[in-house]
This record gives C-alpha cells, sequence and structure tokens, in this order.
C-alpha cells in the first residue's frame, strides 16, 4: 500500500508536468505521459480542460494569418502548396533598375510582412514598365513567374558565407543568404501561420519566433518530425517542430559585379 | 483584382470556426488547435475539390480534422503516424451530405455525465482544477490537504475517468 502511495506520488508529480502546460495553455509534451494509461488521461485531461471553455474562440490573429494564406492560394499560384525547385544563383545580364534595401535594424511589422511575402511571387500582375521576363523551367514552373523586375537587394561581399541579410522590395521581404558559396534568395515568412523569421547565426538557420519552426539555408524545415528523426535530435532544437511545413518561398537571384540581384513579382 | 472571396476564401470563412472548435474539444489548448486547424486547411488547399458540395466539403474537412487530432494523440501513445491522408479506423462518417454534429455540445454533455459518476472527492478535485481551473497550491486549500495530495488525487481522478469514458467518440 505505501508502495502504491510512493508510485502514484512519483507517476502524479511527472504527469502534472502535462497539466500544467494544458491548464496554462501551453503546448503538452508527450515527455511527461509514461505510458498507453496515461495517455489515456491525458486525452480525459484535454478534453475536461476544453470542455470548460465551451465554444472557446480561435485567436482572430490566427484567424486572420490564415484567411491570407487561403487567398493566397485563392490567387492561383500558391506559396501554401507548391514550393519552386531551388535555384541557384546565376549569371544572368541586369535588367533592372530599382534597388531597395532593409537596414540591419529596420523591422518590417509583421502583419505586413507576412502580407507582403505572400504577395509576392504569388501574383503576377502587370507592371508598368515592368520588364517581361521567360519562363524557363518547365513543368517545375518556378513560383516566381510572369511580370516583375530584378531587384538589387545587397553587394556579394556584405553576406559572406554563413550569413544572412534582410531585404525588403516594393513586393517581398526576405532574406539574402550566403549557404557555403551558394546565395539564394528566401521569403522571411514562415509558411506555418505567417509570422517573421529571424537568422541564427549560430543555428544557420531562419527561426519563427511564434512556434519556433526552423527553416535550413535552402528554406527546407529543419526540425520538422520526419527529418528530426532521421537525423538525431536538430542541433538547433530540443524536439521535433509537430508539423511538416512547406519550403520558404524562394524567388530567383543572380550575382553580378558583385551585387546581389532578386527577381521578384510585382504585388 | 477580383470581386469577392475566392473558393477556398469561402470554405475557410464557411467552416474554420467550427473546425477549431472541434479539434479545440480534443486537444484542450489553443497553440496545439491553432497548429491542427492550419494543418487542416493547408490540406484542403492541396487537395479538397472546392466544387463539390457544401455538404462533402463539411464532411471531408471534419474527417481530415479527426486524423490531425487523432496524429496528434498518437505520439502520445508512442504510435507511429498515419498522416492526416488516411482515414481514422473506425471513424467514417454516416452520412457524407448529412450534417454535422455541433462537437462542443456532445463534450460537454458527456463530460458531465461522466463527473457524476466518479467519487465526491476525484470530481471535487477535477472540477477545482479543470473547471475553476485553480493551481494545484489552491487546489489543495481549497480542499484542506497537501498539494502532494491534491496531485496525487488528481492523477487518481483522471485514471478513473479515463477507465470510465473512453474520451474520444473514435
Amino acid at each position: 500500500m505505501a508502495d502504491d502511495e510512493r508510485r502514484d506520488g512519483d507517476a502524479a508529480e511527472r504527469f502534472d508536468g502535462y497539466l500544467d502546460a494544458l491548464l496554462g495553455d501551453g503546448r503538452p509534451s508527450p515527455e511527461a505521459v509514461g505510458d498507453r494509461d496515461e495517455a489515456e488521461m491525458a486525452r480525459m485531461a484535454a478534453e475536461l480542460a476544453a470542455s470548460a471553455r465551451t465554444g472557446a474562440a480561435p485567436d482572430p490573429a490566427f484567424l486572420e494569418q490564415m484567411r491570407l494564406r487561403m487567398r493566397a492560394a485563392d490567387s492561383g499560384i500558391d506559396a501554401v502548396r507548391v514550393p519552386p525547385p531551388v535555384r541557384e544563383a546565376e549569371a544572368v545580364p541586369a535588367d533592372a533598375t530599382r534597388r531597395w534595401r532593409l537596414s540591419r535594424r529596420q523591422v518590417l511589422q509583421a502583419g505586413l510582412g507576412a502580407a507582403a511575402g505572400m504577395a509576392a511571387g504569388v501574383i503576377g500582375v502587370s507592371l508598368t514598365g515592368g520588364s517581361r521576363r521567360p519562363s524557363t523551367l518547365g513543368d517545375d514552373a518556378p513560383l516566381v513567374a510572369g511580370e516583375g523586375f530584378w531587384t538589387e537587394v545587397a553587394r556579394l561581399d556584405e553576406v559572406p558565407p554563413g550569413s544572412a541579410l534582410r531585404f525588403s522590395t516594393a513586393a517581398f521581404d526576405g532574406f539574402v543568404v550566403n549557404d557555403e558559396g551558394t546565395v539564394r534568395a528566401l521569403s522571411s515568412v514562415c509558411t506555418h501561420m505567417g509570422c517573421t523569421l529571424h537568422f541564427r547565426p549560430d543555428w544557420n538557420d531562419l527561426r519563427c519566433p511564434c512556434h519556433g519552426a526552423s527553416f535550413d539555408l535552402a528554406g527546407r524545415l529543419a526540425n520538422g518530425r520526419t527529418k528530426w528523426r532521421r537525423d538525431g535530435a536538430y542541433p538547433g532544437d530540443a524536439q521535433a517542430y509537430p508539423l511538416e511545413l512547406p519550403d520558404l518561398v524562394r524567388p530567383e537571384v543572380k550575382v553580378e559585379s558583385g551585387a546581389i540581384w532578386v527577381w521578384t513579382a510585382q504585388a | 483584382m477580383s470581386s469577392g472571396p475566392g473558393p477556398f476564401e469561402r470554405v475557410y470563412d464557411a467552416h474554420v470556426v467550427p473546425i477549431y472548435r472541434f479539434i479545440y474539444a480534443r486537444v484542450g489548448n489553443h497553440p496545439d488547435a491553432e497548429d491542427l486547424t492550419a494543418q487542416v486547411f493547408v490540406r484542403a488547399v492541396e487537395q479538397l475539390d472546392t466544387s463539390r458540395d457544401p455538404g462533402q466539403i463539411a464532411a471531408w474537412l471534419y474527417r481530415v480534422a479527426q486524423n490531425a487530432t487523432a496524429d496528434y494523440w498518437r505520439a502520445f501513445y508512442r504510435l507511429p503516424l498515419v498522416g492526416v491522408d488516411h482515414v481514422a479506423p473506425g471513424w467514417e462518417p454516416a452520412d457524407e451530405s448529412g450534417p454535422v454534429v455541433e462537437p462542443d455540445e456532445r463534450a460537454s454533455v458527456r463530460v458531465q455525465a461522466l463527473l457524476r459518476r466518479l467519487p465526491d472527492h476525484y470530481r471535487r478535485v477535477l472540477e477545482l482544477r479543470f473547471l475553476e481551473r485553480l493551481s494545484v497550491a489552491e487546489t489543495a486549500s481549497a480542499m484542506g490537504i497537501t498539494s502532494g495530495n491534491a496531485r496525487v488525487l488528481q492523477y487518481r481522478a483522471l485514471r478513473r475517468a479515463a477507465l470510465i469514458g473512453d474520451p474520444t467518440d473514435g
């Protein structure tokens, strides 16, 4: 009997970790759940917690961000489901004339950034004076297609290997990254809910502050369940990100005369 | 550019709140409910034919939501995930075009019935913790017991509750 007490006491203490997260409206971890019986208890607890808040309303910010994604899907080419093939830097003659840069300190308001990143490359709207660019990718149609222009976003020497630099054009908010010599442009908008990503030099990833998704410098989810399990613990993260996410939007880039140019469709 | 919302946005507007509640009722916390809801609608963009009739669309969304929550719980049971593509075993809508039962009401009624079947002190500790949202310390103080005892009591109460009623209707 005393043994029962002690065993239940230890289990109860550990299981309370699950309940604390659940009732604090955090994200409960399966780690606090020891066995099948406790998994049943966790489900019961989740249902009890939910029933006390019948009709609990979703967060309006969440709803709005999801709506933007649905709108992007409706727009035809679609940031939600069709990640473009990775395009490496290539030498193409410059034909653009504009240059916008976001200073390192300058931060776009997150919602606007999400909308801008979503629109860029998703909608090819005719721009007076915009240049027409032939599509070269056949069936693997690039996300960035149709009408737009090349924009110089950084000098190559500003982005040494293993670094990233924020840039912003009228239509697009992103990073230019130097992945061990390969220059790419990546959207700074997380493909989960549209939060703005931050570059973490220590982990060489783009990290979402909202729910902890990490993208590698090719724009792929770096800490998803599959990858996390296969490769062992992702070094930048203690546990797997629970969802698989689409790749980040990757507009085409070119390096020319020591400058990095990014192709963006005009929103 | 165009007039009014497109088909995906219309489907989203019509269903996101009930789908969210359906999921929330099964996971009990907002961060996970948001993730799973996002998963459902991302899947909709990939696979849903928006020209299907509204009843079929609703049934499809609830089926994907059901599978997403089933997968969520599989992680707790240490079971392999099946992915939201697959239909959860034992769950099929009785009638694809029929109305979907409002999940909130049903869950709440079931929880009440379940609590009634528990011994008094078990029911009390669950009510204080889950319905009143008291901390362990506050619950202990309200019941005149130690925090350690309150933890054990809630643990046993949940174990008993889980034995009485399968929390999901899957």
